[in-house]
C-alpha cells in the first residue's frame, strides 16, 4: 500500500489506540504520541528532493469509478509543504498535550479527536478530487467542534464550538455545490487535471462556481465578516487551538485558494474578492488584537489578520506574492503555534491568561521567555528571524505591484499592510512587555506561578521556534529543497527563488524599520488604543449579529413548523395532500395533450377486475359513511385486502405477501390508537368541511389516476425489467427478482431507505417515551369538529 | 389478563409465526418471502403476544433489545455493501460457495443485507406496537 494511505490510516489507528489505551495513566504518553506524525515528517522530508525536481507521488483508490468518486492523493510540492507543517507541529503538538492534561481522564478522548483531524487535515491537503478533499474538509470541521466543546459544560466552549461549526460547515456546503459546478462543467473532478485545464474560469457558471468555493474557504480561513469565529474558538484546550486555529487547520481556506490558483486566477472576480477580503480581514484582525486583554484572544486576532495577508497576496499572479505567501505561511505556523502553546504553559502555571494579571514571568519561567521572546520578535517581524523575511516580502509585494502599473493598489495595499503590520508588532511587543518582561502588573491581585511547568511542556514550544528561527540562516542550502516545489505548484509553472535576510537599505527595508517603530508606538499607548476599541458598540460585533441571524432562522423554522405541520391531522392532511395536487397538476400542465398521451383505450377489464375494484370502492365509502370508528378501521382494511388480491392476479406474490402484512398491522395499530381516544361517536363534520375534504379527495384521486394512465402509456427509456430477468441468477444468484433487486441491485437505495426507517423509530419512540403524546391536553382550534363536539 | 382464547392462540401461534418469519426469510433469495416480509411476519408475532400477555411483559422481555436491534441492522446492511470495496466497489455483492455433498450452499453479502432489513423492520415495527399499546395515563401506570 502506498504510504500515503499508510500515514492517514496510521493516524487513524493512533487516534484509536490512544482513546482505548487511557492515556492519562501513563506520564510519558506524550513521546508515543509524537512518534507517528514524527514518522510521517520525515518520510516527507525524505521525498523532497525527487519533489523539488518536479516529482510527485500518486496513490487511487476506486471508489466509485461511475461517479468519478475515486481516493486519490497526491504528493506534490505544495501539499508537501503543508503535510510538513501538519506533522511536524502535529508531533510537538501530541507530546505537549502528554504533559498538558495531566490526571485527566478525557486525555484520552483528546487524543483521539486530536489524531482524527491530523488524518482529515493531511488528507485534506494530500487529495486529488475535488469530493475527496470535500470529505476530508467536513472531517477537520467536525472534529475542529468537537475539540472546540470539549470542555463541554462550558457555556463559552458550547457557544464557540456551535458558532464554528456552523459558520465552517455552512462554508463547506457551499463550496461543495461550487465544487460540483466546476467539475460537472470541467468534466473532471481531478483537481490536477482541473487546474490544468485551459480556460477553467471562462466556463460556463464558473463565477457561481467561484463564489461559493470562495464561501467555503474565506470561512474556514476565517475571512472577515466571518472571522469571529475564531477568537471564538479560544475556549478550545490550548494544545487544540494552536494545532487547529493557528498553523493547520485555518489554512485550509489558504491552501485551497493556493491550489485552484492556476486554474482561477485569470477570472476577473479572483483578484477583487481575494484582495479586498483578505486585506479587510488583515487590517481588523490586527486593530483588534491590540483591544484584547486575553493571551489567546490577542493571538486569535492576530492569527485572523495573518490569514487576510496570505488571502490577499493570492490574489497576486506573480512570482513575489506567491513566495511572501508560502513563506508567510512557514513563517508564521512556526512563530504562532509555539506562542500558542507558551500561552497554554502561562495558563496552566498561573491560573489566568488576562494580561492585566500577568508580569514579571520572565523570572519564574525563564526558558518559557525564551521560546516567547523568539517567538514574539519574529511575530514582529525583527530582522533577523522568519517573520521578517515573510513581512518585508509582503512589503516587496505592493511596491512590485504599484511598478508594473497597478498605482492605486499597489500604494494603497502598501499603506494598509504597513498599518496592519505596525499593529501586529504592536501586539508582540505588549504581549511580550506585559506578560513576561514588565515587574508590576495592572491588576491589584497579580497572578503568580502555582507549578512550574516540567521541562517535557517548554520543549515543544521551544524546538520550533528554534526551527524557526534557524531557518533564514539556512535559505541558500534549503530553499530550493523548501520553496521551490510548491511555489512553482501555486503559480502553476516551474519557478526558483532566492531568498535572503539582507537586501540593502531600500524602501522595502525602510517601510518594514518604520512599521516596526510605529508598532513600538503603538506598544507604548496601548491603554488609551484599548479603552478607544472598548467604545466599538456592542452590537456591532460579529457575534452578536451572527446570533440574532441565527435565532431569527430558528424563529422562521417554529413559524414554518407551526403553519404547515400545527393543528389538526385533517388540517396537515389538507395543506400536504393539496400542495401534491397543485405540484402533479403543473407538472401535467407542461405535458403536451394528447400526443404525449398514448393510452391503449381498447383494453376491457375482465370480470375479477371489476369486481375488485367495485369491492374497494364500496369499502372506501362504508369508511367515510360509517358511524363507528370499528367500521371504519374494519373497512378501510377490506380496501387494502382488494388492493392485494389484485396484485395476486398480477402474479406479484412479494407485493401482495407485503401488502397484506403491512394492511394486517395497520389494523391492529388503528385500533391501538383509537383505543386511547376518548370513546364517544365520531362527531359531526360540519357540511364545509365536507365539501372542503371531498373536493381534495376526489382531486388527489383524479390526479392519481391520471398518473398511473400517464406512466404506464408513455414509454420511457429502454425497460430495464429485462436485464433484471436476465442477470438476476448469473449475478444476482437469486430467483426471487424483487428480492434481488431490493438487496442487491438497488441495495443502495435499500440502504437509504431503512436508515430513514430506523431514524423515524428512534424519533418516533423518544416522543412517546417523552410522554409528548399523552400529556399534553388536546389542541383547541376554533372551528375544528372535536372541539365543537365537545361544546355540543 | 386476556381472554382464553388469545392466550391460547398465542401459545399456538407465536412459534409457528416465527417459523414462518424465518423461512420467508431464508427462501426469500429465490421464491417469494425477504427480509422485509419476514421483519413483517416476526411483528406480527409480537402483535399477538401483546394482546395476549399484555404490552408489560411484552416489553420487558424485548423492550431493552429493541433500539440495539436497530442500529444492528443498519450495520449489517452497511458492512454488507462495505465488504464489496475490498472485492469490486461500493455495494457489489460479494459471494462465497459451499459444496455441501450434491448441493452447494450459496452465501453472499445480499443476504446479510436482508437480514439488516430484517432486523431493522422487525425492531421499528415492534417499538411502534409498544409505544402505542402502553396504557392511557391514569388507567395503569
Amino acid at each position: 500500500m502506498s504510504p500515503l494511505f499508510l500515514s492517514l490510516l496510521g493516524l487513524g489507528a493512533t487516534s484509536l489506540l490512544l482513546w482505548l489505551l487511557r492515556p492519562h495513566r501513563f506520564r510519558r504518553i506524550g513521546w508515543l504520541a509524537a512518534l507517528p506524525p514524527a514518522l510521517i515528517a520525515a518520510w516527507i522530508i525524505g521525498q523532497l528532493p525527487h519533489l523539488a525536481q518536479g516529482g510527485e507521488i500518486n496513490a487511487v483508490i476506486a471508489w466509485s469509478p461511475r461517479l468519478g468518486l475515486e481516493l486519490a492523493l497526491r504528493l506534490d510540492g505544495l501539499s508537501a509543504f503543508f503535510g510538513l507543517i501538519i506533522t511536524i507541529i502535529g508531533a510537538g503538538v501530541a507530546l505537549y498535550t502528554g504533559y498538558y492534561f495531566t490526571d485527566e481522564p478525557r486525555q484520552g478522548f483528546f487524543y483521539s479527536l486530536l489524531f482524527l483531524f491530523m488524518a482529515s487535515m493531511l488528507g485534506l491537503v494530500w487529495a486529488d478530487n475535488l469530493i475527496a478533499l470535500f470529505i476530508f474538509w467536513e472531517g477537520t470541521s467536525v472534529t475542529s467542534y468537537l475539540l472546540i466543546a470539549f470542555k463541554y459544560t462550558d457555556k463559552a466552549a458550547q457557544d464557540g464550538g456551535r458558532r464554528a461549526l456552523l459558520i465552517t460547515a455552512g462554508g463547506g456546503l457551499a463550496m461543495l455545490v461550487g465544487m460540483v459546478i466546476l467539475g460537472t462543467q470541467a468534466g473532471t473532478y481531478s483537481i490536477s487535471q482541473l487546474v490544468a485545464t485551459p480556460g477553467l474560469a471562462e466556463l460556463p457558471y464558473a463565477t457561481a462556481a467561484l463564489i461559493l468555493i470562495l464561501a467555503g474557504a474565506f470561512t474556514k480561513s476565517a475571512q472577515f465578516p466571518f472571522h469571529f469565529w475564531l477568537p471564538g474558538a479560544m475556549a478550545a484546550p490550548t494544545p487544540a487551538s494552536a494545532y487547529l486555529h493557528s498553523a493547520t487547520m485555518v489554512k485550509a481556506g489558504v491552501y485551497l485558494l493556493a491550489r485552484l490558483h492556476p486554474g482561477l486566477d485569470d477570472h476577473p472576480l479572483w483578484f477583487w474578492a481575494l484582495l479586498l477580503f483578505g486585506g479587510a480581514t488583515m487590517f481588523v484582525g490586527a486593530l483588534h488584537a491590540i483591544g484584547q486583554y486575553d493571551l489567546k484572544g490577542l493571538l486569535a486576532y492576530a492569527t485572523v489578520s495573518q490569514l487576510g495577508v496570505f488571502v490577499m497576496l493570492l490574489a497576486f499572479a506573480d512570482e513575489v506574492a506567491y513566495t511572501a505567501a508560502i513563506v508567510g505561511i512557514l513563517a508564521h505556523a512556526l512563530y504562532k503555534g509555539p506562542l500558542f502553546l507558551v500561552a497554554g504553559i502561562v495558563d496552566h502555571a498561573t491560573g489566568t491568561r488576562d494580561l492585566r494579571r500577568l508580569a514579571n514571568l520572565r523570572r519564574e519561567l525563564p526558558l518559557v521567555t525564551v521560546a516567547a521572546i523568539l517567538a514574539a520578535l519574529s511575530m514582529a517581524g525583527t530582522p533577523p528571524f522568519f517573520g521578517y523575511v515573510a513581512k518585508e516580502l509582503l512589503i516587496e509585494e505592493f511596491i512590485h505591484a504599484a511598478d508594473v502599473g497597478q498605482t492605486l493598489v499597489g500604494w494603497g495595499g502598501l499603506i494598509v499592510a504597513a498599518l496592519a503590520a505596525a499593529l501586529g508588532v504592536g501586539a508582540a511587543y505588549i504581549l511580550l512587555w506585559e506578560a513576561f518582561l514588565r515587574s508590576r502588573a495592572d491588576d491589584d491581585h497579580p497572578a503568580h506561578v502555582h507549578h512550574a511547568p516540567p521541562l517535557s511542556l517548554v520543549l515543544p514550544p521551544l524546538l520550533l521556534t528554534l526551527l524557526g528561527t534557524a531557518i533564514p540562516f539556512f535559505f541558500p542550502t534549503i530553499e530550493t529543497l523548501l520553496f521551490d516545489a510548491p511555489i512553482s505548484a501555486v503559480a502553476g509553472a516551474e519557478t526558483h527563488v532566492h531568498l535572503a535576510l539582507w537586501h540593502g537599505v531600500n524602501l522595502v527595508f525602510l517601510t518594514s524599520l518604520a512599521a516596526i517603530a510605529l508598532g513600538f508606538g503603538i506598544a507604548l499607548a496601548r491603554r488609551p488604543l484599548r479603552r478607544l476599541l472598548a467604545a466599538w458598540p456592542a452590537w456591532l460585533h460579529g457575534t452578536k449579529l451572527w446570533d440574532r441571524f441565527i435565532y431569527n432562522v430558528y424563529d422562521l423554522a417554529a413559524w414554518t413548523t407551526r403553519t404547515i405541520q400545527g393543528g389538526t391531522l385533517a388540517q396537515q392532511a389538507t395543506i400536504t395532500l393539496g400542495a401534491a395536487v397543485v405540484v402533479v397538476i403543473a407538472a401535467l400542465g407542461m405535458v403536451n395533450w394528447p400526443a404525449d398521451f398514448p393510452v391503449d383505450w381498447g383494453h376491457l377489464p375482465t370480470l375479477p377486475e371489476v369486481i375488485l375494484v367495485a369491492l374497494a370502492v364500496l369499502a372506501a365509502l362504508i369508511t367515510v359513511r360509517t358511524q363507528s370508528r370499528l367500521g371504519a378501521i374494519i373497512s378501510i382494511g377490506v380496501v387494502g385486502v382488494a388492493v392485494t388480491l389484485f396484485f395476486v392476479f398480477y402474479s406479484a406474490p412479494d407485493l401482495a405477501l407485503t401488502q397484506l402484512l403491512v394492511d394486517v398491522l395497520t389494523l391492529v395499530l388503528l385500533v391501538l390508537v383509537f383505543y386511547r381516544m376518548p370513546p364517544s361517536k365520531l362527531p359531526p363534520i360540519p357540511t364545509g368541511w365536507k365539501v372542503r375534504n371531498l373536493l381534495i379527495s376526489s382531486l388527489m384521486g383524479l390526479v392519481g389516476f391520471t398518473l398511473v394512465m400517464f406512466s404506464a402509456g408513455t414509454p420511457f427509456a429502454p425497460s430495464i425489467a429485462d436485464y433484471f430477468l436476465l442477470n438476476s441468477v448469473p449475478l444476482g444468484h437469486g430467483a426471487n427478482i424483487v428480492n434481488v433487486i431490493l438487496v442487491d441491485f438497488r441495495g443502495f437505495d435499500t440502504l437509504g431507505e431503512i436508515t430513514v426507517l430506523g431514524i423515524a423509530a428512534v424519533a418516533g419512540y423518544s416522543v412517546f417515551r417523552a410522554g409528548l403524546f399523552r400529556s399534553r391536553p388536546p389542541v383547541s382550534i376554533p372551528g375544528d369538529p372535536e372541539d365543537r363536539a365537545d361544546k355540543e | 389478563m386476556s381472554e382464553l382464547y388469545l392466550r391460547l392462540l398465542d401459545r399456538l401461534l407465536t412459534p409457528i409465526l416465527f417459523l414462518l418469519a424465518a423461512w420467508l426469510f431464508l427462501r426469500g433469495h429465490n421464491a417469494p418471502g425477504g427480509g422485509f416480509i419476514a421483519g413483517l411476519a416476526a411483528a406480527a408475532a409480537i402483535q399477538l403476544q401483546i394482546l395476549a400477555v399484555g404490552d408489560n411483559v411484552v416489553r420487558q422481555r424485548l423492550g431493552r433489545i429493541l433500539q440495539p436491534m436497530t442500529g444492528i441492522g443498519l450495520l449489517c446492511a452497511l458492512s454488507a455493501a462495505l465488504i464489496g470495496i475490498a472485492q469490486d466497489g461500493f455495494f457489489k455483492s460479494v459471494w462465497v460457495f459451499i459444496p455441501l455433498g450434491e448441493f452447494t450452499l450459496e452465501l453472499g453479502t445480499p443476504q446479510l443485507f436482508d437480514l439488516g432489513v430484517m432486523l431493522i423492520v422487525f425492531s421499528v415495527v415492534v417499538s411502534f406496537l409498544l409505544a402505542l399499546s402502553r396504557p392511557r395515563k391514569g388507567t395503569l401506570e
